[in-house]
């Protein structure tokens, strides 16, 4: 079934060709409905969306772990299906939780990996010494990782998936459950292999991520692709950044009296103004400079403002503007498409954490 | 600097051989690193030889000596069912072992380079092979030291069946080890869980140790348990490691008299321990294939 492919793959410049690809699990999910995509060489490229929009499904048929139920994807030239050995020899992957042996030393966990791809032994040793030294793990380098922290251990991942110079990788929710100064830190790894030419192909539920990586993304929801674009031009979509304004004794009549000073403000006519439980939500362009001014409308108005806060637009506001709905189901279980098949959900990472952290940036 | 270039000139794979050697070098580092294998492997035989030659050796041994001549120690008698011990204890560690890789994500990253997919098994195997043959050596080598203090250091005959014995030996280890291995795995693949696996492991290891041959002479057995002997792998197990350290035929639930000697012990119970081999060894690459495949129905 496993065919060595003769031709080789320097003739293709596209990354991955996926034409109508599906993925139905037995028990009758169906986690990808339909995905056409193609990434040339180079290219960082993103699939943003929730837990369960079928992310990680979508990027298990292309490393070959699962074999898609409909439609054929093509990476770097080799089908997934027919010459999956080839694929699999040209590509890196880090599954979204740490895969790391925390009984071998970090600098065996990349031996081990320099061996399973057949890089050659003359050039191993210079070979494992780089990655260590490109993950900042040269210090560390024969400890076994299990003290090391959860940053430590993603990048040791990554380099596992890095020693044979593949073409393109794959990081499938690269930095969830990381604090902000290991995520930074990750990101800036990815960004030094993608100007090296490695095309990566990553997965994320953070805006902010996507936006700090990728030169085109794909928002994802329910298997299929609702917008893939530039993060800019989805962000555009927005309408700018978030003012929330929470006001004081927020009743219905207070939210709308409010709602009307805003938009009678002049600079916020044209945005969504929205009312929230406690205020309003007003996504603009000019949310950040502009803000200052609605207080003093608002105080004016005799309203008393006790919150405030501008923010860049999440997931959500995204999510909002294209499909029109707020119900993303971060949390929810009502989808089953993204099936872990290791774990039944130990070591889970939580999403709010990070959520938290977008705020504050 | 040409990407591409790189990339196919580091990106080559191995050949089949290749990657059981690198399969099976991961599991032995493995194995050598982890404190707690290395103390199950050097302490627990040790133990086990140590307390019950001590309990039962006064009680057992008269009636040893009437069932298998005046020279023969209760040591010598035991010594072959630490092996068997230790075999399964490895044998278990193969089923936990795997749950563990699968837990870690290590199964899925060996899934996703270019490994052939037989290789990553059967380097597994043949890594718990040399452990299981390593062990029984230092099994051997203790219950030789416990005779020698024991005796003051006149032995006497250890191995009845001389260097060809001691080969024999690790022979009939490994075709014992082999379905319980497999047994081993299907309980991992099964439960996807260390601990239930553990559990189902040492409910079945205990009882079919107590029932066989393995501590006492069969005919020590109450009746019942004696029927339970008579069905248990573990007994053909012992009784031909047995034959091969007494030098006689000392398979007594059933009477082979088709060849000479010690092969009327050995003969049947490989044949039964192969079949048993061939019959969970299937099932057990069958679901190995299931959890490799890409397919997902």
């Amino acid at each position: 079934m496993v065919t060595e492919s003769t031709e080789t793959p320097t003739t293709c410049t596209t990354a991955i060709t996926a034409s109508n690809v599906e993925l139905t699990y037995a028990d009758g999910t169906h986690a990808v409905r339909g995905i056409d995509l193609e990434i040339p060489r180079g290219e960082c490229f993103g699939f943003l969306g929730p837990n369960g929009a079928g992310k990680t499904s979508a990027i298990k048929t292309f490393v070959t772990l699962l074999e898609p139920t409909g439609g054929s994807v093509t990476v770097n030239g080799y089908d997934v299906v027919t010459d999956s050995r080839a694929v699999r020899s040209s590509i890196g992957y880090m599954a979204q939780e740490t895969s790391i042996d925390t009984e071998l030393t970090a600098r065996e966990n990349i031996q081990f990996a320099c061996e399973m791809y057949g890089v050659p032994r003359s050039k191993r040793a210079e070979r494992i010494d780089d990655l260590l030294a490109l993950v900042d793990l040269v210090d560390v380098a024969d400890k076994q990782p299990s003290d090391f922290s959860g940053g430590m251990k993603k990048r040791l991942d990554i380099a596992t998936a890095l020693v044979h110079e593949p073409q393109l990788v794959f990081l499938d929710e690269p930095t969830t459950g990381l604090d902000p100064r290991a995520r930074n830190r990750l990101w800036e790894y990815f960004r030094a292999i993608n100007r090296q030419g490695t095309t990566l192909f990553l997965t994320t539920q953070y805006l902010a991520e996507a936006d700090e990586l990728c030169d085109r993304l794909s928002v994802i929801q329910d298997g299929k692709l609702v917008a893939t674009d530039s993060p800019d031009a989805l962000k555009s979509q927005v309408g700018g950044d978030i003012l929330e304004l929470t006001i004081e004794g927020s009743t219905a009549d207070h939210r709308a009296h409010a709602q009307r000073v805003a938009r009678e403000s002049g600079v916020f006519a044209d945005c969504t103004i929205e009312t929230t439980d406690e205020g309003i939500a007003i996504a603009s362009e000019h949310a950040r400079r502009e803000g200052t001014d609605l207080l003093v409308a608002l105080r004016d108005a005799g309203l008393t403002v006790t919150g405030f806060d501008v923010r860049s637009p999440t997931l959500d506001d995204v999510f909002l503007a294209i499909t029109g709905t707020r119900d993303v189901p971060v949390n929810s279980q009502t989808q089953s498409g993204n099936i872990d098949e290791r774990s039944s959900g130990n070591s889970r990472a939580q999403p709010e954490a990070l959520a938290q952290d977008e705020v504050d940036r | 600097m040409s990407t591409t270039d790189t990339a196919e000139r580091l990106a080559a794979g191995n050949s089949f051989s290749v990657d059981v050697w690198v399969t099976l070098k991961r599991w032995l580092k493995k194995a050598v690193r982890n404190a707690s294998i290395v103390f199950e492997a050097l302490l627990s035989p040790f133990i086990f030889l140590i307390l019950f030659t001590q309990v039962f050796g006064k009680l057992a041994g008269g009636p040893i000596q009437d069932l298998f001549g005046a020279d023969i120690n209760y040591i010598t008698f035991l010594t072959p069912a630490i092996i068997i011990v230790t075999a399964m204890t490895v044998a278990i560690q193969s089923g936990t072992g795997l749950i563990q890789d699968m837990d870690s994500g290590m199964f899925e990253k060996i899934l996703v380079s270019p490994t052939h997919r037989g290789a990553i098994f059967l380097g597994k195997a043949l890594a718990d092979v040399l452990r299981i043959a390593f062990q029984s050596a230092i099994v051997l080598v203790l219950g030789y030291l416990l005779l020698w203090i024991g005796s003051g250091g006149s032995v006497g005959p250890y191995i009845q069946t001389g260097l060809g014995g001691v080969l024999g030996i690790f022979a009939v280890v490994i075709v014992y080890s082999l379905w319980f291995t497999a047994f081993s795995i299907i309980i991992a693949l099964v439960t996807q869980d260390i601990e239930s696996a553990s559990i189902w492991m040492y409910m079945t290891h205990y009882p079919l140790l107590f029932s066989s041959s393995a501590f006492l002479p069969i005919s020590f057995l109450p009746e019942w348990m004696q029927v339970l002997a008579t069905v248990n792998p573990v007994t053909y197990g012992v009784d031909a490691l047995r034959a091969l350290m007494l030098g006689q035929d000392v398979l007594s639930v059933i009477n082979v008299t088709a060849f000479s000697g010690i092969w009327n012990t050995i003969v049947p119970a490989i044949v039964l321990l192969g079949v048993l081999d061939i019959v969970l060894g299937g099932i057990a690459a069958v679901l190995l294939h299931r959890v490799s495949s890409s397919q997902v129905d």
